[in-house]
């Protein structure tokens, strides 16, 4: 380790291993398929979680080191350019791979008892690790081409996985209706590109910045802009483009539910956020072209849609799927509260540690409905009547997901709401905060219900419960303590992300 | 400068660990736990000892021991020391009070094979070390805190025999009561944060000072629109309602008399050093503070004289010896409040010594007492113990001696010092005084009378009962606290023989005086007699108005003893009391404050809740659940956007962009 650093600092490694997250992400789908070719029949299903595992793991640890060493920071020389720069690593990429890998480690550790029953457990591992290495590109992509690729690198797979219950209706037809629904989106969004490229000449989004200056077409820039940010609402499961997000998350096995509603939301923000404060800084776009409240209005009613549709859902996993839609809206925040001039960093900071705060407890939210899902209960709140007598450690781990998802201390989630709504105010944008702190105090009412569910009823039948699988209860329990962690080590994480987010303008 | 002092926290946290020790492994410790108690307070005693000499060769302590709550352009709440003589005196009573109580639990809880003693023992510990906590707190919040746990202790410790129907009652009312008295005080120190910005006892910058300062035009604090002085005696009356909770003051004096149902070393404990002492040390504490608000003095005095002979006439009829001892403590701490309100805050400090010394003694005599009659407290059931429980006797006659304030009994020079500063100053030309003065002396001939009908009834005559006949013995563990206190209230009053000093000239002899006012400069004794609004007159000369006052007061006290003497020292006592007529009813009922306070709960404050109830049920409520109601409709109306149909969420998220676009066009001229 410390030969590797001394090495590092006197002679730059090539350029492209700072991208070695994502290519390691890559290896191990590949790796995966290899595997399944040379054992056809009988793939152990222990080994290809075990590999999916290590190699986000490894991709992970990769991210961390470099944060931590400052690969792509200003203090190293700033960011690292690729390929004519259309690729760019610096410390908000390394940031969101953290998150996307983080998550799909506990994903492919949870889907290994998921799937103990189903065949074709290679080519899900493969196309979670694909869907995984485009978003870590997501995260990378310094251009308006680059964004398109990756965004379809991590969509294409996440169709087939939605639909990857082949023998469930609701699985298939969230698949289908998830994959319509993105076409449009994805459609919309080439088409807000190719305005943008019209307009500007260039597709690497400094250069579109540098073209704004002397546009005379505002209008056609404006539609663009605009068409853009309804393909990052697509990708976030932001109002108008979330109508997929309930359907895909409830028909499709609950560790693809996390991993979409967890890892690819907080890509889909990297793009947002790289895309609009690279290629549309507040300073130079013309006036008439106001994106920033474009994403007010789509916080404010992206917020409360999710969480007043989430209030009235019987079904726990759809109500978590709005209750996505609504921390969607809060994260939107981050963009929402820009001004030219203030204290961006820390804003766009603030959403950023919410997004990882956000990828633990959600994710863990949806393994508890796989693990259920995997007991075979029921999926509506009055089947989780008196679960806690029968499951009570992991009761527990969902009782601190729900809170932290609410926003209470002391969890992570209390303290990455409060920085976030805090920044908001900081920013001048009270309001904001206000909408969001009203409807947090409304989400409280629909979570609590799952907690009074599971502790407070009593249950209405016998629970036969027979297996305690290993891996979701790993998984279940890793993101359940680092929920509680993530209180006490709040303070390095939104330095850090307010650090890098900084670094951006 | 690490000296002794700075072991001043351990005293406190010695007790507190065998609190922690009972509670946790109590039931597997030998006699339940009390002998990690036992030790702690012996531990806290000798730390006490060695902090009270050190004060002696002139040592002060005050420092802030840890932050709690830093102020951001606010004040720091902050937990703190104050070692000053004061402080240094009252933890040498708390923890020697305190540790002859754990040594006479053992025989009145162990031996007498009581259950649930790791609790007992555990409720001890942690009452002890309230209290010391309270004593050497260095700001009014923390004394406040340490104030509401002495509250707590006392609650659990009242309510100890919890399956009996009496205890858990008393303790509760307890609770409520002192509860009450507390609330005003919590809005005093909140008001004394609000004005002065800090609460500190001690130094330039404490609230007594800036107080004193701001009268004088020499600092400037936020008064709120009032006159500072007048200001200032709010702000001392809100917190002087924590004190009347606690001292048990008229009219929040009713808690007392029923905390009797509280184990016996218990009420020893709550009367002699801890809960009830807690509201008189408060104002001493804080007596610079009092000092320049004439009518926050007044008020004190005139509640005190009047506790003192309100109290003692109740205690006359009383049939069981711990009601007549908690009756005795209403009206002694009224005497103190009198001194405190009429300027004499030695004499104060000297009576809550002697008082803690000679009224522990009556409860561990009491205690000794019950068990011998298998704890039945009727007196009238007792008489003829005097010869087959002589420690018991000749200690609790000392005790008795000192409590009806007979020469030279400790009671006898701290009362009459009492007496004697509310004279002179009430003589100054301050008729209230004076009036306060009159209820206290009335109050020594009833205090001479209950002290010595108590003391006849229970050990002399014949044997009015199976068990006085035989009762039942007591150890070694009774007798020691007993003969300690019992030597402590024959002499404690040595340490301020101001009489014998006035009268035959001898200096020196006022050691006490001396003692209090070394210490921190605007804590000392003669600073408080700079500040206090009153002037001494005297009668004739200084040694005639001693002499008057000391033989008035002595002589009353004697006519009240001597008329027990007459009707109760006799084989078989009868009841005399039918012979006041309707007056014994009063007395009995207490002058029926229970029942007006029953009546203010159900009349006034019942209705009251009722209203706020029924705003509460019914607006606020209706709001809240008309808000939920909107809610979960809209929450409804939002679900059925969602079709199912995926041709619909292409139209609406076409719709949904289109009008976006259109009113983003529209508002940033793009179509122009």
């Amino acid at each position: 380790m410390m030969f590797d650093a001394v090495v590092l600092q006197s002679e730059p490694a090539a350029a492209w291993t700072a991208m070695l997250p994502a290519i390691l992400l890559g290896l191990t789908g590949l790796a995966l398929l290899g595997i399944d070719t040379l054992y056809p029949e009988e793939t152990s299903n222990t080994l290809l979680a075990g590999v999916s595992a290590a190699g986000s793991l490894l991709a992970f640890g990769v991210a961390a080191w470099f944060l931590v060493a400052g690969t792509g920071q200003e203090h190293t020389g700033g960011a690292i350019s690729l390929f004519r720069d259309t690729m760019v690593v610096d410390g908000m990429s390394l940031f969101f791979t953290l998150i996307v890998t983080i998550v799909t480690a506990m994903v492919a550790v949870a889907s290994y008892d998921y799937l103990s029953d189903h065949a074709h457990r290679a080519e899900f591992y493969s196309l979670v690790l694909f869907a995984a290495t485009g978003m870590t590109l997501m995260s990378m992509a310094n251009s308006l081409a680059t964004v398109f690729i990756s965004l379809e690198l991590a969509s294409l797979p996440s169709y087939a996985l939605v639909a990857f219950l082949k023998k469930n209706r609701g699985s298939v037809e969230a698949g289908l209706k998830y994959f319509l629904v993105g076409s449009v989106s994805s459609g919309v969004m080439i088409f807000g590109i190719s305005l943008v490229y019209a307009v500007t000449g260039s597709l690497v989004l400094g250069d579109v910045a540098a073209a704004l200056g002397d546009t005379e077409m505002a209008g056609v820039l404006g539609v663009g802009v605009l068409m853009i940010v309804g393909g990052v609402a697509y990708k976030t499961a932001s109002v108008p483009f979330h109508f997929w997000a309930p359907e895909a998350y409830e028909g499709a096995p609950a560790p693809i539910s996390a991993f979409l509603s967890s890892a690819s939301k907080a890509a889909g923000f990297a793009i947002a956020f790289r895309v609009f404060v690279e290629a549309f800084p507040l300073g130079a776009i013309p006036a008439g072209v106001d994106w920033v409240l474009a994403f007010q209005v789509l916080a404010v009613v992206t917020m409360t849609l999710g969480n007043f549709a989430a209030a009235t859902q019987e079904n726990v996993k759809r109500m978590l799927a709005y209750s996505s839609i609504g921390h969607a809206g809060y994260a939107l925040i981050g963009l929402a509260a820009l001004t030219a001039g203030g204290p961006n960093g820390d804003v766009l900071g603030a959403s950023m540690a919410h997004l990882l705060v956000y990828g633990f407890m959600n994710t863990g939210a949806f393994l508890f409905i796989a693990m259920v899902e995997h007991w075979g209960v029921g999926r509506t709140f009055e089947d989780y009547n008196g679960l806690a007598t029968t499951a009570p450690i992991a009761a527990v781990a969902m009782t601190v997901f729900m809170f932290s998802l609410a926003g209470l201390p002391p969890f992570g989630g209390f303290l990455s709401k409060y920085a976030l709504f805090y920044s908001a105010i900081e920013a001048g944008f009270w309001w904001l905060a206000a909408v969001g702190a009203i409807n947090s105090a409304l989400s409280l009412f629909y979570y609590s219900r799952v907690v009074k569910a599971m502790w407070i009823e009593s249950p209405a039948q016998d629970f036969e419960i027979q297996s305690r699988p290993v891996g979701l209860y790993a998984a279940v329990l890793f993101a359940g303590l680092a929920t509680l962690l993530l209180l006490p080590g709040f303070g390095p994480v939104i330095e850090t992300a307010q650090s890098v987010a900084a670094a951006l303008f | 400068m690490a000296g002794i002092l700075d072991f001043a926290p351990a005293i406190v946290l010695l007790p507190f660990v065998s609190f922690l020790v009972a509670l946790s492994v109590g039931d597997r410790l030998p006699k339940g736990g009390a002998f990690a108690g036992i030790a702690a307070t012996a531990g806290s005693l000798v730390l006490a000892i060695a902090t009270v000499l050190t004060v002696a060769g002139g040592q002060t302590y005050d420092a802030t021991i840890y932050t709690w709550a830093e102020g951001i352009d606010a004040v720091d709440l902050t937990f703190g020391v104050l070692i000053d003589p004061l402080s240094a005196m009252m933890l040498l009573i708390v923890t020697l009070i305190a540790f002859l109580v754990h040594v006479f639990s053992l025989g009145y809880m162990n031996d007498e094979g009581e259950t649930g003693l790791p609790r007992y023992y555990a409720g001890l510990g942690l009452f002890t070390a309230s209290m010391l906590g309270f004593v050497v707190a260095d700001n009014l919040l923390m004394a406040f805190m340490f104030f509401e746990l002495v509250g707590l202790c006392s609650y659990l410790l009242i309510g100890f025999h919890f399956r009996e129907p009496g205890p858990p009652s008393a303790a509760k009312k307890a609770f409520l009561v002192t509860r009450f008295g507390d609330y005003f005080f919590l809005v005093g120190v909140v008001a004394v944060f609000a004005t002065f910005g800090t609460a500190a006892f001690a130094g330039s910058e404490s609230f007594p000072a800036l107080a004193e300062a701001a009268l004088n035009g020499e600092a400037s604090v936020t008064t709120f629109g009032f006159e500072p002085q007048t200001w200032f005696t709010i702000v001392g009356l809100l917190v002087l309602g924590g004190v009347i909770g606690k001292s048990a003051q008229f009219p929040l004096h009713t808690w007392l008399p029923d905390a009797m149902e509280g184990p016996t070393p218990v009420s020893a404990l709550i009367h002699a050093a801890t809960m009830v002492a807690a509201g008189v040390y408060l104002v001493a504490r804080m007596y610079g503070f009092y000092a320049i608000s004439p009518t926050a003095l007044a008020i004190i005095a005139f509640i005190g004289g009047f506790t003192a002979l309100f109290a003692a006439t109740m205690g006359l009829v009383k049939r069981e010896i711990k009601q007549v001892l908690a009756y005795s403590t209403i009206s002694q701490y009224g005497y103190m409040m009198l001194a405190l309100g009429g300027g004499g805050y030695v004499a104060a400090t000297f009576h809550l010594m002697t008082h803690a010394f000679f009224k522990a003694l009556l409860f561990l005599g009491a205690g000794s007492v019950i068990i011998a009659m298998h704890h039945n407290e009727n007196m009238w059931d007792m008489g003829g113990l005097k010869d087959k429980m002589p420690v018991t006797y000749y200690t609790f006659l000392a005790g008795s001696l000192a409590l009806a304030g007979i020469f030279p009994f400790a009671g006898f020079w701290s009362k009459d010092e009492v007496l004697y500063e509310t004279l002179i100053h009430g003589l100054g030309g301050s008729p209230l005084l004076l009036g306060a003065y009159a209820m206290g002396l009335l109050a020594v001939f009833f205090t001479g009378f209950y002290t010595f009908r108590m003391f006849f009834l229970t050990f002399h005559g014949n044997p009015r009962s199976q068990t006085a006949e035989d009762p039942h013995g007591v150890r070694w563990n009774v007798k020691g606290p007993l003969v300690v206190l019992g030597v402590l209230a024959t002499v404690a009053g040595v340490v301020n023989m101001v009489p014998i000093e006035k009268l035959l000239g001898i200096g020196g002899i006022d050691f006490l005086h001396q003692w209090l006012d070394g210490g921190f400069e605007g804590l000392t004794a003669h600073h408080y007699a700079d500040l206090i609004p009153y002037s001494s007159s005297y009668i004739g000369s200084e040694a005639t108005t001693v002499a008057v006052g000391a033989a008035v007061s002595l002589g009353l006290a004697l006519a009240g003893s001597g008329l027990a003497y007459l009707l109760y020292n006799v084989p078989e006592p009868i009841r005399h009391t039918d012979r006041l007529g309707r007056i014994k009813a009063v007395l009995y009922n207490n002058y029926y404050q229970d029942e007006y306070q029953v009546w203010l709960a159900n009349g006034v404050a019942r209705p009251l809740a009722r209203v706020a109830n029924k705003f509460d049920g019914g607006v606020v409520d209706g709001v809240v659940n008309g808000v939920s109601g909107v809610s979960l409709f809209a929450g409804g109306r939002v679900r059925r956007i969602q079709t199912g149909v995926v041709s619909n969420y292409a139209a609406l998220l076409t719709l949904g962009l289109t009008a976006l676009l259109l009113a983003f066009g529209i508002l940033g001229g793009w179509f122009v």
